[in-house]
């Protein structure tokens, strides 16, 4: 796979431009599954799986024969990713009346039950998490989606967001943070 | 006793913690800790990322059409003589694209209407048929790229190359008259294709020379046919990891 999308990307800086529409075709489902990660919307996602591929294909001379493309435009996807994102935060201001109140009705987990209590209970976590989501800072957000649901590492989102290994687990950390306060009252505290 | 910060939790719960045994130890001999810590991985495990929705195999040709009319090709430095991409022109070469995007489409749809989320003998059939021709043509994707390696090369060709030609006509025979022309007009025109080439591998003499491979391509235009088998192999391996994506996702 890795040695085929090396002579495809040798074949396009020969100047066969179709080429790379070969690794387009091979790698655009993972890129768009990592950038709806991110962003949890399909337009968001696919935009950036278009950017990627473009800023890919300018940035071609500068790929690294050693290197994975794979990995590559992953980074690159992440890199819009983030964009996108900036760009969110300045556009729309998050609806604050739809916040959550913390305080407000503590569900008990019916731990090991699959009724009704349990599907409730699901329910809202997943409204509290996508909430506690739309709070975070782009970088927050990034690096724990990578952290927490493409588990990479610290090293390697630091690599793809171009910061300190540090800055990117305090990014992580303040977004654990910043879930718990929105979703820890839906524990009952034993 | 020093407790754990929550960072050091957060830290261990994510194994990236530079004293993972000492934690341990202390999370086992810490009731105040582990209470924490078992919050706090209530807390983590119930945050799931929202499931990407499907993209159809057709997808990456529809990213490619949106993007490649703002590419503009790159000056060739050093033509490659071990690697040479079909001299197409790009309208064929979209053409083809497409068509092989379509190909794959129609198959994965025709993966995806079916009625059980069990694995009918009728999906496990289609896996079972996706994956033996992927795997055809991968060896004959390789014997392509031979071919046409050794036919760049100025010295006497010595490769298993007919054997190997011989082998796959038997195999390529069976396909195209399993596949109905009609459904799978471009997988039926790549195996005509491919099966011609592979008789002429075939049944060359015995030492073939690079002049008898120079000419077999050229003649035979097998560079247009690897690329075919390249576009039609990226389909149909894409379709089974769809394929596989969607029995992994109905037995949750
Ligand atoms: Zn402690």
């Amino acid at each position: 796979m890795g040695n085929e999308d090396h002579a495809l990307i040798r074949t396009v800086l020969a100047g066969e431009k179709d080429a790379y529409g070969l690794l387009v075709a091979r790698h655009s489902q993972s890129v768009f599954r990592v950038a709806f990660r991110i962003t949890e919307n399909e337009a968001d996602a696919e935009e950036i799986v278009q950017e990627a591929f473009l800023r890919g294909y300018r940035k071609l001379e500068s790929f690294d024969a050693r290197a994975s493309f794979r990995t590559w435009i992953y980074r690159i996807a992440v890199n819009c990713a983030l964009d996108v994102l900036n760009k969110r935060k300045h556009q729309a201001a998050v609806p604050i009346a739809e916040e959550h109140d913390g305080e407000q009705g503590t569900v008990q987990p019916a731990d090991g039950a699959a009724g009704p209590d349990r599907l409730l209970l699901s329910q809202e976590i997943e409204a509290r998490r996508q909430t506690a989501m739309e709070k975070l800072t782009p970088t927050e957000r990034l690096a724990f989606v990578l952290r927490h649901m493409e588990d990479r590492s610290t090293e390697e989102i630091a690599t793809a967001l171009g910061i300190a290994p540090n800055s990117a687990k305090q990014a992580v950390f303040r977004a654990v943070q910043k879930l718990r306060q929105s979703l820890a009252p839906l524990w009952v505290k034993s | 006793m020093k407790h754990l910060t929550e960072e050091e939790l957060i830290e261990h719960y994510y194994s990236e913690d530079f004293y993972k045994a000492e934690s341990e130890a202390h999370l086992q001999a810490c009731k105040h800790c582990a209470q924490a810590y078992e919050e706090l991985g209530k807390l983590l495990s119930n945050v799931r990322a929202s499931e990407p929705p499907m993209r159809g195999a057709e997808y990456g040709a529809q990213v490619w059409q949106s993007i490649q009319g703002s590419l503009r090709p790159y000056q060739s430095k050093t033509k490659r003589s071990y690697f040479r991409w079909p001299q197409l022109g790009y309208a064929a070469a979209c053409l083809l694209f497409l068509a092989g995007a379509f190909l794959a489409g129609r198959i994965w749809e025709h993966a995806h209407t079916q009625p059980s989320l069990a694995t009918t003998p009728q999906q496990a059939r289609e896996r079972v048929v996706l994956f033996v021709l992927d795997n055809h043509l991968d060896r004959s994707e390789r014997l392509l790229v031979q071919l046409n390696h050794a036919g760049a090369e100025e010295e006497k060709v010595d490769l298993p190359l007919q054997a190997e030609a011989r082998q796959l006509l038997t195999d390529n025979r069976l396909y195209r008259q399993s596949i109905a022309p009609a459904n799978d007009p471009l997988l039926a025109a790549a195996l005509d294709h491919l099966e011609r080439v592979l008789l002429e591998v075939a049944n060359s003499p015995d030492e073939l020379s690079s002049a008898d491979i120079a000419r077999i391509e050229k003649e035979m235009n097998t560079q247009g046919l690897l690329f075919q088998i390249r576009v039609l192999r990226t389909k149909v391996s894409g379709q089974e990891t769809n394929a596989q994506a969607t029995r992994k996702g109905a037995t949750i």
